[in-house]
């Protein structure tokens, strides 16, 4: 029995290669993921490490509540602690040296008046004189600054703003006005060029004090230790000068190693969720890389039927049968797991290769392979092959003995008990659906909450009309093929007759591409969806004439508000600033504005409200945050900043269109002197402008551009270019996911390869036929390719129809959030055409085999 | 040797058919011509492995010969390319298999039609049912190849092959998997074929009643023509074939 098993795999390597690919790539792409969140979350280990490298322990203010980390814009905002602080540190026992620390916001400008900027932050530290806590500056050229115009800048920034030591740069800051530093330094940051894409400009400390708002304190004390005192002896000491001194309640101290380690977490966390996101792309390559698996044993054992039946003839039980099916399964996973394995290492390291082209310097540090990682991707391909051939391997068993002497020994099928079970299957996972999208479900109920759940639905949903879908793909093939039957004859007639004589192939092979095609449409859908809603939302709100939007989304400093504010007397100009909060122990966001929003945005504002009292203290509450929490104007609002506690801030008024209010819905607006007061970052997110009534409109941008010709890094966007901005975000999302997409598709057209060359090495003798009676090689591609096309189309409008319906059902559980259907119909149009033109580009290579097959081999009888 | 009035339809001269190379080379074809007359009915006889069939796809232009020369009418088809044999095929010649003569999803009209379609022409009507009514389908032309006797579909393979007009009709063992009755029934149609239509018709056949229909039986032995019968009767042909020792 293993001898057959073996010469069969053997004989057939070309087919297990083709069919290897498809759980290769998926295999694969869990493995890159997994390698490539590793490899980064060891790198900001390192760099962590070598950022606090020769402080032993730190002493920082309190943090009065975690700030929630989902959705929030805002820097984790912790008090700063006095310069008198130091000199405690410094006389704790045990404490070698002692000195305290800044950073902020910083933005360097080139020498051609660009800002030197990228999706990472810009910033602005202090750089001590003590050496031992100046390790990571790794200096190239020059000397630490010790003078108030003097800078040191990381190598990657000063070779993009063009500056050497001695050359002049100019810096941007929040608070203090823009200064000219001569360049003291240019340094590495440990071995790597830069701190993982963040810009760094690095001052004396007083003078970093000064720039970055923190005149008289620090951000924290580093401490190092006398030798032959431990971090945590250093740390428990330092605890104990707390102690006494009567500061525990409002500073703590933490070791360096846990300090990385809390650092490097964040990131994580982050990286967490990146993984996650990639995961389950991951996992839908391979789902469709499952059905492929499926197609291509189900098509084996039909075509070994007679070997198969021979082999029951003489002797072999059913279970000897299936297992020789599940042993060639095994091999398969196996072979493509390793495989597998090996091709998303490689795609990991070309990832990161991806990310310094992005300017991110990672520093060097070799690839990461957890245990975890091999681990997952052998079992996850292994078990996915298993499981996908299982049904095909128990069907061999029940091949009859006739089969051997039979010509149309006809294999068995599990008859309508299939279609039984695909209806349950389906009806189950559009209940749990409609269950995840309007019941409120919670992670406590489920795995992965709604989220997890709508998951398995969809994933239930696939399987279920997979299952269902021969029943249609006959009517189906034989209508999409009309058009070829039409066009191109007999060649036409012909694919359309083969893509609908075995139904259930055709259908197995449509749905793999159904499920990319499904997600990628109801991604568009749901994208299209949101950006009307979006766009209608800023149609409807909108009343200012001018925005100020920080390049690459990030935030600006509030000079460039009150300059745009001296650029257009009698106009107005409101800043828009984010941060979180806490109430009743939750954490809340809140969007900081001045007191004549009304003017640049609709948020209707019911009447009642004390604008005035706004202006100098006071919060507006959404109708909705204000109802479910019995929030009445005239009340104060206990609200916890992190950086100031608790604050009775009076409510000054109830709104009740949050729409106009960015992506975040806001439900909570602060008074901006509120904000000044209790955030240490003063970060514009935006900045509506309105010109004053008597000003043309070309006169007040030609007098905004003039004066934000200061700040290089704020654009100007009339209301049409502050539209597409918004959207564009929307487009990229949308982009991404169809590129991560992608790869689950071109698993499908692979499938559609698979098939079609396993069925042209079925219909050998047919092709030998038909080449003999007068058909060219030129109709046999034609015809094989047309299959190719009516499989490629079908599974497309499958996809589709599946996808619109996904899109509308979680756009009507989103109705409260105003979002309102949308449906993208030239993306979907094009999708159909690009699978068409795919269908026929996957035909081309069993186009070629059938038509260069011999025909006296195919037409031998014996 | 046909006279100087008569065309000749298909003819081979000196070939050569070499399976494999070296040590395991196969002779299957040793210098062998051959002239088929066209409107004639010439059947292919001779032991199992004489190269029959080998003979019968040369001339076919299924398969290639190592050297000499096949001509179809006055055409070269030795030394067309691949493209133009096909074409050459489906115009001019027709083809009856032992078995699996059918397209399986297409019914036995659609079969039959199948090469003109293949060419885009318009079937001719008239010849059409004509070819129909000879081998006696009109009842069974919506019925697809498994709802046909295996007679049945043999039938089909003879219209098909007749339905383009062509030159000439190969026919490798068309009876072999049929019965008895089944085989008088088709070798019946082959022969009105021949003498109604005045269709060339090359046979191989291991049948002598089969080949005794012919005008004339060509006897094949290790790739050469060992010996020719005009007019034969079956017991002339069983009696040769014991000769040659089958
Ligand atoms: N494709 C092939 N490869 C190698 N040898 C072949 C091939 N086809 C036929 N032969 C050999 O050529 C000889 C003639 O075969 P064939 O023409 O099929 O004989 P027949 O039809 O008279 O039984 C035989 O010895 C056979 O083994
Ligand atoms: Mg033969």
């Amino acid at each position: 029995m293993w001898e057959v098993t073996r010469k069969g795999l053997l004989a057939h390597k070309f087919r297990l290669l083709l069919t290897s690919i498809s759980i290769v790539l998926g295999v694969g792409f869990v493995a890159g993921t997994f390698v490539f969140t590793d490899t980064i979350g060891s790198v900001f280990d390192h760099l962590f490490t070598q950022t606090t490298s020769g402080t032993d322990a730190v002493v920082r203010a309190k943090l009065p509540f975690k700030v929630s980390s989902a959705g929030s814009n805002s820097q984790a905002d912790r008090a700063p602690v006095p310069d008198s602080l130091v000199p405690v540190v410094r006389s704790t026992d045990g404490v070698a040296d002692a000195q305290g620390s800044v950073s902020g916001y910083a933005l360097v400008i080139g020498k051609d008046g660009k800002a030197i900027q990228g999706q990472a932050p810009t910033l602005g530290v202090s750089w001590g004189s003590i050496p031992r806590f100046a390790k990571s500056f790794n200096v190239e050229q020059g000397a630490r600054p010790t003078r108030p115009d003097e800078v040191g800048l990381d190598q990657t920034t000063a070779d993009k703003a063009k500056v050497r030591v001695g050359d002049t740069v100019h810096v941007d800051f929040l608070t203090v006005a823009p200064q000219d530093f001569k360049v003291s330094a240019v340094f590495k940051f440990g071995d790597a060029g830069n701190l993982a894409g963040a810009t760094l400009a690095a001052f004396e400390p007083t003078t970093a004090q000064r720039v970055l708002n923190k005149v008289g304190v620090w951000d924290e004390v580093d401490a190092a230790a006398k030798s032959g005192v431990s971090q945590a002896g250093l740390r428990d000491n330092l605890r104990a000068q707390l102690q006494r001194t009567g500061l525990t309640d409002r500073y703590e101290t933490i070791t360096q190693k846990a300090l990385a380690k809390e650092t490097a977490n964040t990131i994580k966390q982050g990286l967490s969720f990146f993984n996650t996101f990639l995961l389950i792309f991951a996992l839908v390559a391979l789902f469709v890389g499952a059905f492929i698996i499926y197609n291509t044993f189900s098509i084996i054992v039909a075509q070994r039927a007679r070997e198969l039946g021979l082999l029951k003839a003489v002797g072999a039980s059913g279970r000897q049968v299936t297992w020789s099916v599940a042993v060639e399964a095994l091999a398969t996973g196996v072979f493509s797991s390793i495989v597998g394995l090996a091709f998303g290492i490689f795609v990991a390291s070309g990832l990161q290769g991806l990310l310094k082209s992005f300017g991110v310097d990672l520093p060097s540090g070799g690839i990461v392979l957890k245990p975890r990682t091999v681990i997952v991707a052998i079992i996850l391909g292994i078990v996915v092959t298993l499981v996908s051939a299982l049904s095909p391997a128990r069907r061999a068993a029940r091949v009859p003995p006739v089969a051997a002497i039979q010509d149309h020994a006809v294999t068995p099928t599990s008859g309508c008990r299939r279609y039984v079970i695909g209806g349950i299957v389906t009806g189950v996972g559009v209940v749990l659906l409609f269950l995840g999208l309007f019941a409120n479900v919670k992670s406590s109920d489920f795995p992965g909450g709604a989220g997890g759940l709508v998951g398995v639905a969809a994933f239930l949903v696939f399987v279920g009309v997979a299952m269902l879908s021969p029943v249609i793909a006959g009517p189906a093939a034989l209508a999409l093929g009309w058009p070829s039957a039409h066009i191109r004859g007999v060649t036409g007639e012909l694919a359309r007759e083969n893509a609908a004589r075995n139904t259930r192939r055709t259908a197995s092979t449509a749905a793999a591409l159904m499920i990319g095609l499904a997600l990628i449409t109801f991604v568009s859908t749901f994208g299209a969806s949101a950006k009307k809603s979006f766009a209608d939302a800023i149609d409807r709100t909108n009343r200012a004439d001018f925005q100020l939007a920080g390049k690459h989304f990030g935030g600006f400093a509030p000079p460039a508000a009150q300059t745009a504010r001296q650029a257009l007397p009698g106009g107005t100009v409101v800043e828009f600033r984010e941060g979180a909060w806490q109430y009743n122990g939750a954490g809340k966001q809140l969007v900081g504005s001045t007191a004549d929003l009304g003017q640049v945005v609709d948020i209707k504002l019911r009447s009642g409200a004390d604008l005035n009292g706004f202006a100098t203290t006071g919060v507006l509450v959404y109708k909705d945050a204000a109802k479910s929490n019995k929030l009445k104007v005239g009340q104060t609002l206990p609200m916890r900043f992190s950086a100031t506690g608790v604050k009775q801030i009076p409510i000054r008024g109830i709104y009740d269109d949050n729409k106009g209010l960015g992506v975040n819905f806001t439900s909570y607006i602060l008074s901006l002197r509120d904000y000044e007061a209790n955030y240490t970052t003063q970060l514009d997110l935006g900045t509506a402008v309105r010109k004053p009534s008597a000003m043309s409109a070309s006169a007040a941008r030609a007098a905004l551009d003039k004066a934000m010709t200061a700040f290089p890094n704020v654009d100007v966007q009339d209301n049409a270019q502050a539209k597409d901005a918004q959207l564009s975000q929307f487009n990229t999302i949308i982009n991404l996911m169809g590129a991560l997409l992608l790869l689950a598709i071109i698993i499908a057209l692979i499938g559609i390869v698979n098939t079609l060359a396993l069925s042209i090495y079925e219909r050998t003798r047919e092709i030998g036929l038909l080449r003999a009676v007068g058909m060219t090689r030129r109709q046999m591609k034609r015809m094989v390719r047309s299959e190719a096309v009516i499989i490629a189309v079908f599974g497309t409008l499958l996809g589709v129809v599946i996808g619109l319906l996904f899109g509308r059902a979680i756009v009507a559980s989103l109705h409260n959030d105003g979002i309102v259907f949308a449906v993208p119909v030239g993306q979907i149009v094009g999708f159909v055409i690009l699978a068409a033109l795919a269908g026929l580009f996957a035909g081309t290579f069993p186009a070629r085999r059938a038509a260069n097959l011999d025909i006296l081999k195919a037409i031998s009888t014996d | 040797m046909p006279g100087a009035d008569t065309k000749v339809a298909s003819h081979a001269v000196d070939i050569t058919k070499v399976y494999g190379k070296g040590d395991t080379a196969v002779r299957a074809l040793d210098g062998l011509s051959i002239e088929v007359p066209s409107g004639r009915f010439i059947a292919i006889m001779g032991p199992s492995g004489s190269g029959k069939s080998t003979l019968l796809h040369c001339l076919a232009g299924l398969d290639r010969v190592t050297s000499g020369q096949i001509f179809l009418e006055e055409q070269e088809i030795s030394a067309i390319s691949e493209k133009d044999l096909t074409l050459v095929r489906r115009e001019k010649m027709g083809f009856i298999f032992q078995a699996y003569n059918l397209i399986p999803m297409l019914d036995a009209e659609e079969n039959i039609l199948l090469p003109l379609k293949l060419a885009g022409k318009e079937p001719d009507r008239d010849w059409f049912d004509r070819v129909v009514d000879t081998v006696g389908l009109r009842d069974r032309l919506r019925h697809r190849p498994d709802e046909l006797s295996g007679g049945q579909q043999q039938r089909v393979a003879v219209a098909r092959a007749l339905v383009t007009r062509p030159a000439v009709i190969f026919a490798d063992e068309p009876t072999g998997n049929l019965d008895t009755k089944a085989s008088a029934e088709l070798l019946g149609f082959i022969s009105d074929a021949v003498e109604e239509f005045g269709q060339t018709v090359v046979m191989v056949t291991h049948d002598p009643l089969g080949a005794s229909r012919s005008e004339r039986v060509v006897f094949l032995v290790d790739g050469k023509i060992v010996d020719e019968m005009p007019k034969p009767t079956p017991d002339k042909i069983l009696d040769r074939m014991k000769e040659l020792g089958d």
